[in-house]
């Protein structure tokens, strides 16, 4: 039911959400689990299934378990890995209640509420295009990696995976920044020069 | 079809002993000059890495990348010289279709990506929309406005990316390679939209059949040379020049 909310509703909910998340204090327990239960009660009422929250978590716990550890090891004692706690627990909510928003509001709706809240253009511009661009570089990366399969003829062992992975992306880099290339001649093309107003125009009043 | 209408007094586009390379590299394109006349269809043959893609970024200025304030008059548009005080003037005028459609198609939606150019052009939220609407029927996609640019067809992105050319109303279009990749249906499409345009067009292709079926005139380029330049069934007809410049002679023109 979330889907149908105002569009503002929704942002405001999701910053809510995050900033309790980022504000409560861990060592108060009961707190920490009230936000919790809210976040996960918000991903029922929009119908996400646990398994799909789950699947990206399992994505996004090893980054932030590399950026957490680092405090267990320079800080001694418990402070240390208190800190370590709240970084896990305030980062598996906040992850939570981005693919909350994510999913309750299309992408496009998301940018024209931002813009009405007079984030800069420039900021809109980049998750416009990156949002664009991200399918046609997944696309790419795709064929890029069945080419590397259909030549390799066995089941790889996991540090030639780890390493043709990395080949990829130092390929997909390059190609990215070519077409970042291009992208920007096209857009002199048609007389850009510098200020977006495909976004400051065209979102209040599209057909 | 063959005859060529070039007069002085009205010129398209003329380039005059344009040289390039990029710095520090061999040269790309050496002495080349010509001219197109208003309403002239050329096709810019040539085997690949022959330079014909850099041809083209110099008729609306995106190569050299650094333009000269000063006009050297080496290429110009309609009369307007290429260069820096009037690079804008000049893009306005010179259509760019790039090969690959998904470089120039950025915008999330087919409406606001055909609106880019119109709205660079200082053009109102009405007539945009007009434009929008107008272009995209030229190419046969009328309603086509709230579609995601993501979920097209190989051959309606590239009509997309026409439709958001066309709305600029440019009076040279030049094409990069547009049929590439396209399925008989989609080429057949594309073919009649070009030949419903009404300004000239330059169109750097590997597909001789449709530049006998399209081109008045013909420039065959290789290794950054102009090799020879004339109505399109003298220059694809001659097997000796075509076999000499890695090409061949369309089956149209065969016997």
């Amino acid at each position: 039911m979330c889907h149908r909310w105002p569009p503002f509703a929704k942002l405001f909910a999701a910053i809510a959400m995050i900033l309790a998340a980022t504000c409560v204090p861990i060592t108060h327990g009961p707190l920490v689990g009230i936000v919790a239960c809210v976040i996960f009660f918000a991903h029922t009422l929009a119908r996400i299934p646990l398994a799909y929250v789950g699947r990206r978590l399992l994505f996004f716990w090893p980054t932030l378990f590399l950026m957490a550890i680092s405090l267990p090891l320079s800080q001694a004692g418990q402070k240390g890995w208190l800190l370590f706690v709240t970084i896990l627990v305030r980062g598996t909510l906040s992850f939570s209640t981005a693919l909350w928003l994510v999913n309750v509001m299309p992408f496009d709706q998301l940018l024209a509420t931002l813009r009405r809240l007079r984030v800069p253009d420039v900021l809109l511009a980049i998750l416009s295009l990156m949002y664009r661009f991200l399918f046609v570089l997944w696309d790419e990366l795709d064929r890029m990696r069945i080419a590397r399969s259909a030549r390799l003829f066995r089941k790889p062992s996991l540090w030639e995976t780890w390493r043709s992975a990395a080949h990829l992306v130092g390929r997909l880099l390059i190609r990215a920044l070519d077409r970042a290339d291009r992208i920007h001649g096209a857009m002199l093309s048609r007389g850009w020069d510098g200020r977006s107003r495909w976004i400051e125009q065209l979102r209040e009043d599209r057909p | 079809m063959t005859d060529s209408k070039v007069t002085p007094a009205s010129v398209a586009v003329r380039v005059e002993r344009l040289s390039f390379r990029y710095p520090g590299g061999p040269d790309v394109l050496t002495d080349i000059s010509f001219t197109i006349a208003p309403g002239e269809i050329i096709g810019l043959v040539g085997p690949s890495g022959a330079g014909k893609s850099t041809l083209l970024q110099h008729l609306n200025g995106l190569l050299p990348s650094k333009l000269s304030d000063t006009s050297t008059n080496v290429i110009s548009i309609d009369g307007v010289p290429v260069s820096q005080p009037t690079i804008s003037e000049v893009r306005r005028r010179v259509g760019f279709l790039f090969q690959d459609p998904d470089d120039q198609l950025f915008c999330p939606t087919v409406f606001e990506d055909v609106a880019f150019g119109p709205l660079n052009l200082g053009l109102t939220n009405d007539d945009a929309r007009q434009r929008v609407c107008d272009s995209l029927a030229s190419v046969g996609l009328a309603g086509y406005e709230p579609r995601s640019t993501l979920r097209l067809s190989l051959g309606e992105r590239k009509r997309v990316c026409l439709a958001g050319v066309f709305a600029c109303q440019p009076s040279v279009l030049a094409l990069d390679e547009p049929f590439s990749s396209l399925d008989p249906r989609a080429r057949r499409t594309l073919i009649g939209i070009l030949k419903q345009f009404s300004g000239s067009q330059i169109i750097a292709t590997h597909d001789l059949d449709v530049v006998v079926d399209l081109c008045h005139r013909v420039l065959l380029l290789d290794g950054g040379q102009l090799r020879a330049a004339g109505p399109t069934a003298d220059i694809l007809g001659n097997a000796a020049l075509m076999e000499r410049h890695g090409l061949e002679v369309p089956w149209r023109l065969r016997r």
